[in-house]
């Protein structure tokens, strides 16, 4: 560094020898403390799990009994009913398009959202906590219960089913969109505005090539979440799958059950693999 | 090697002219104190002062990021420090910025970064909608051989070096057609090679496309070597204004030593 012939930087001072960890200056004392500390957390650890035992009533000895049951319950569940795959096609279809619609508008909602709920970018304060609300809200409450309140609202079927997941949806995704838009890079934004390049010109250069693959993917994520969670909202009453296994079940149909069972299984794989794909198709 | 610098014609025309500018932080903290600078045409000025001493400040006040507490900042002429709005962006046409980090878009390719240097001159509908103006194609591949590196044009400008990176960010700058270049520590991340490299083009930039450069570094060496004009800044506040030679070479060192008293 002193290219020309002056001293300007001060040499760095050695690295002093001094222990970090202080407890390492008292070994003895130390490890006394610290064998009693793990003692202590060994029985708080066996604590916990035992009172949890107490709570849910957990009976072994059921378990074992109920094998013969199961077993019971899976001979007569075999083969699948094949014949009736026709039939679920349409509670198929219902379910990914559930999961279509709820992520979709999720989307759409959660986008203006997540940018008043971005403290770098929001407009105004009332806004941001208004945005922050919304969304604390909307994804405290789980979609099954959201599910409850639409059936209520608009009566059985597929409809407030995707309205409990849109409204879900909202909260998840605009918690994440604004974190993304938080940790944005501003600098390819400066450089552009610097260039002369007016702010439509700068949002849609600069801001959506730096934003938009994260939201991509987070959305696809969502879908795939999305589809998992249509499958259990059919049980109160909200369409697709879940519907049809519900019904099969009160009515002892369990090679029904099997076929339907199978069915989810494929659709939930395939809804991960894609998503998963498609997720790295944009990153 | 400074006294082979030619010095730039005096009577060269004046691209950015600061007068008293003052900048306090909402936070009250004062860090320009009344800051007067001139760079001509085809002149390479080179900033240099301790941490905090105000360098990026005045950058980042002149490019109009910030706005001055009071002063004057004239480039090409236009006191950008009063302009809003349109004729803010129009007077932004004449200056073009070099960060430490190159500051481009990652996930566009480096043509496509080039070309947006191109955007303030270029407003259309399709250039709103993210459209990229074709016509500005073949300037972008010409300043990306001026830089060097024309073999890189279609690969994506989160895959480059970052000696690479920044002659892809000077060569976005050069597409805006600027009559002033502002460079905040252009070099601080770069090899000694490639930071040498830079400051050549930095330099033939001035002197051969007639730019105004002005350019904030922490080597002190590669100021004398490459620059005609040494500014040192401390506390917010111009300790000398130099041409580069033996005498600026004593004015660094107890620059930089006042401050570390
Ligand atoms: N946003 C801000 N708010 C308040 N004070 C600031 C802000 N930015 C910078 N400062 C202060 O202004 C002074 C000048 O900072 P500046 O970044 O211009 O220094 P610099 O010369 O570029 O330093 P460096 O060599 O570390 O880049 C410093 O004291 C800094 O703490
Ligand atoms: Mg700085």
């Amino acid at each position: 560094m002193s290219v020309d012939g002056t001293t300007l930087y001060v040499a760095p001072r050695s690295a002093r020898a001094e222990p970090l960890d202080a407890s390492a200056a008292r070994p003895e004392q130390s490890g006394l403390s610290r064998r009693l500390l793990r003692i202590v957390v060994g029985l708080v650890v066996v604590g916990v799990v035992g009172q949890s035992f107490v709570v849910v009533q957990a009976r072994p000895e059921d378990l074992i009994t109920g094998v013969h049951g199961m077993v019971d319950l899976l001979s007569r569940a075999m083969p699948p009913a094949w014949s009736e795959s026709g039939d679920i096609l349409w509670p198929s279809l219902e379910t990914i398009d559930l999961a279509i619609f709820g992520t979709v508008f999720g989307v759409l909602m959660a986008l203006p959202l997540a940018v008043m709920a971005a403290a770098n970018v929001t407009p105004a304060r009332p806004l941001y906590f208004l945005a922050r609300g919304v969304i604390a809200l909307t994804r405290a409450v789980p979609d099954l219960v959201w599910a409850l309140l639409f059936v209520t609202a608009v009566g059985l079927g597929p409809f407030p089913g995707a309205l409990a997941l849109s409204v879900h949806s909202i909260g998840m995704l605009g918690r994440l969109f604004s974190e993304v838009i938080e940790d944005m890079d501003f600098g390819p934004v400066e450089a552009l505005t610097l260039t002369g390049a007016s702010r439509l010109q700068v949002f849609t250069h600069a801001v959506v090539p730096g934003v938009l693959p994260s939201l991509l993917g987070i959305s696809l994520y969502r879908f795939d979440e999305n589809l998992r969670s249509s499958l259990v909202l059919g049980f109160v009453g909200a369409g697709g799958i879940g519907f049809r296994l519900l019904t099969a079940m009160n009515l002892f149909q369990y090679q029904t059950v099997s076929l339907l069972l199978l069915a989810t299984f494929v659709l939930v794989m395939a809804a991960e693999r894609g998503s998963a794909l498609l997720r790295r198709q944009v990153a | 090697m400074s006294a082979t610098l030619a010095e730039p014609a005096r009577g060269a025309e004046t691209r950015l002219a600061v007068r008293g500018l003052r900048m306090r932080y909402p936070n009250g903290k004062l860090a320009l104190d009344g800051v007067d600078l001139t760079v001509r045409a085809g002149e390479l000025v080179t900033i240099l002062g301790s941490n905090g001493s105000g360098k990026t400040t005045l950058l980042r006040c002149v490019a109009r990021l910030l706005d001055p507490s009071d002063g004057e900042v004239l480039v090409a002429g236009e006191d950008l420090a009063k302009l809003n709005g349109n004729a803010l962006r129009e007077a932004r046409l004449a200056l073009a910025m070099v960060f430490q980090r190159a500051n481009l878009v990652r996930r566009r390719s480096v043509l496509a970064n080039v070309v947006g240097g191109t955007l303030g001159r270029r407003r259309t509908l399709w250039t709103a909608l993210g459209g990229l103006p074709a016509e500005e194609l073949p300037l972008a591949r010409e300043l990306l051989s001026k830089v060097g590196v024309e073999r890189l044009g279609g690969q994506r400008a989160d895959t480059l070096s970052g000696g690479q990176a920044q002659r892809v960010a000077i060569a976005r700058a050069l597409a805006q057609r600027p009559k002033l270049i502002l460079a905040d520590e252009p070099v601080a991340s770069l090899d000694p090679e490639a930071a040498e490299e830079i400051m050549r083009l930095l330099r033939a930039l001035a002197e051969e496309s007639r730019l105004a450069v002005l350019c904030v570094l922490h080597q002190p060496a590669l100021a004398l070597r490459y620059s005609h004009r040494v500014v040192g800044l401390r506390d917010g506040v111009v300790a000398f204004d130099l041409p580069a030679d033996r005498d600026a070479d004593l004015h660094i060192a107890l620059l930089y030593k006042e401050m570390a008293a």
